[in-house]
């Protein structure tokens, strides 16, 4: 993650996360076969005919879909569409009135502790701790989590080294740049080790550099084993990176499939131009 | 509540606030409450009679001890908290495997160990200006941490409430500096005209004042088992409302 002739140490940094990814996805491999009562087959996310609203606006509406596990996953939509929202009950941050989410098997709301330790979230807005250093925002991250000091400290050490954030360990997020922010971010995201990365933005805001060494560093993490849930309105970014695909457009599932065939079954050249007849007619062009 | 750890971090954290704020919220209770007791005991003390049959800073003291408690606990839950929501870095502790009361108690336990250090610091100088020891200590520490845990549980309300920071100060200028200041802290209520004698025990101030009183010198206006019943209800039920408040994620969850 730093500038080009840091291409070694970015190989580094994604293979330090790759073993990590790696040692879990074995453990977590008996887990990812398990069925639920009802005969489906765990996904790293399910969710089930999720409704959100907030008053009459129904943000969500009845939304069904599953991310298997080690799956690239886009989740698209124009502003508003209830991409966040679906996010955020995914992670615990809103309720909602019907429906249901599970994670890797245990369901948001009622096993809710398993749910969320499995899931990493580097959220679109910064909402660091101002009262924390860089490094104690990784340790008190890691120990909400459940995780003492004692094993807290150097996993926040190692972070910080991969992502090149030892030297700012003793700054406040306030006085990062954008681009070390993004970082500090997904090392917050990854401290407790998730088994599903979910990243809503991750590279807003980032020049084209730095995008492409987070792509770089996505893709080795995917391959080793780590769910990754994107959303994100750089589409040729989604493109380029997810395996399979999500549309949403006013709170309902306008597509769900393989990046290749979507693209392919709308006879077009890109994902926009997909995205954009899906979901064009709603939008104020 | 199985997430100790994380419940210890919120603790931890809380900590770590207070003492990167020390000169905003720990030394200026500590340095007017000094200047009270030089004010009272050096300054007017030779002209102020007895107070309860005690001289007038040993009869102060105790009120200016929970006055600091009160506005120590409350201060810190609903800014720390609201601070948090304003900030958005409250969703650090939202997206977390940590219980609604696992949460609630992190910020109540900081808040609490706040007042009751600022109290205790307090009662320090009180040793070491006054030479007041207390009386019963058990009785003393109860009226502390119970008045700690209503009014940390007031100001998690307050901070889940409150749109604004100006919101927060609300509670702190029209209701609880008003009712502690007439709440026997500078006077026993004995010596008022009967009329407002008769409505200050609708102050719920009084009861904690009183009751810390009784536990520092000795000496109460009403029965200490009054003042410690009225007092744990309150608190009681703050914590209810607070809990459900965390529970329901109001203006926590969307």
């Amino acid at each position: 993650m730093g500038s080009a002739d840091h291409g070694e140490r970015r190989s580094e940094i994604a293979d330090g996360v790759l073993l990590l990814s790696e040692a879990r996805t074995v453990e977590h491999g008996r887990e990812n076969s398990t069925a639920t009562k009802d005969g489906a087959i765990d996904g790293a996310v399910s969710v089930r005919r999720l409704v959100k609203r907030y008053g009459d606006l129904v943000a969500v509406d009845d939304l069904s879909f599953d991310v298997a596990p080690g799956e690239f996953f886009g989740f698209l939509g124009p502003n508003g569409a209830g991409k966040t929202t679906t996010i955020n009950a995914i992670v615990g941050l809103a309720t909602f009135q019907s429906g249901s989410i599970s994670v890797f098997g245990a369901d948001a709301v009622k096993e809710f502790r398993s749910a969320r330790s499995y899931i990493g979230l580097s959220p679109q807005e910064f909402n660091f701790d101002r009262y924390l250093t860089v490094e104690e925002i990784l340790v008190y991250q890691a120990g909400y989590y459940g995780i003492p000091p004692s094993r807290a400290t150097p996993r926040a050490l190692e972070l910080l080294e991969q992502f090149e954030l030892t030297d700012k360990r003793r700054a406040t997020y306030l006085q990062l740049s954008g681009g070390f922010k993004r970082r500090l971010a997904l090392a917050r995201a990854l401290v407790h080790e998730p088994k599903l990365l979910i990243l809503d933005e991750p590279t807003a805001g980032l020049d084209v550099e730095l995008r492409i060494e987070l792509w770089e560093f996505l893709r080795r993490i995917n391959a080793g084993g780590m769910t990754v849930f994107l959303t994100s309105h750089y589409l040729e970014e989604v493109e380029l990176l997810c395996s399979r695909i999500g549309i949403i457009n006013h709170g309902k599932l306008v597509a769900l499939e393989n990046k290749d065939t979507l693209i392919a079954k709308h006879g077009q050249g890109s994902l926009q131009d997909v995205f954009l007849e899906l979901v064009g007619r709603h939008v104020s062009r | 509540m199985s997430n100790w750890i994380g419940f210890a971090t919120i603790v931890r954290r809380e900590f770590k606030r207070t003492m990167m704020t020390i000169n905003q919220v720990v030394w200026p209770p500590v340095i007017t409450t000094l200047l009270f007791l030089f004010i009272f005991g050096v300054g007017l003390g030779s002209t102020l009679r007895q107070m309860d049959g005690v001289p007038y800073v040993q009869f102060l003291l105790p009120g200016l001890v929970m006055l600091n408690v009160i506005a120590s606990s409350y201060d810190e839950a609903a800014s720390s908290l609201f601070q948090q929501r304003f900030q958005l870095s409250i969703q650090e502790l939202l997206i977390a495997p940590l219980s609604d009361l696992e949460l609630l108690l992190g910020y109540l336990t900081g808040s609490i160990l706040r007042g009751i250090v600022i109290g205790a610091l307090i009662m320090l100088l009180g040793l070491l200006v006054v030479h007041l020891e207390p009386r019963h200590g058990l009785v003393l520490f109860y009226f502390m941490f119970v008045t700690a845990l209503l009014f940390s549980s007031v100001g998690m309300i307050g901070a889940l409430l409150a749109k604004t920071f100006d919101n927060l100060a609300i509670v702190t200028t029209f209701f609880i500096t008003p009712l502690t200041y007439v709440g026997g802290v500078f006077s026993s209520i004995q010596i008022l005209p009967p009329i407002v004698h008769q409505a200050s025990l609708f102050n719920p101030m009084l009861y904690m004042v009183d009751g810390l009183r009784f536990g520092y010198i000795g000496r109460s206006d009403v029965s200490p088992l009054i003042d410690a019943t009225i007092v744990t209800l309150l608190a009681v039920a703050a914590f209810i409302i607070a809990f459900w408040m965390v529970h329901r994620g109001v203006n926590l969850r969307v």
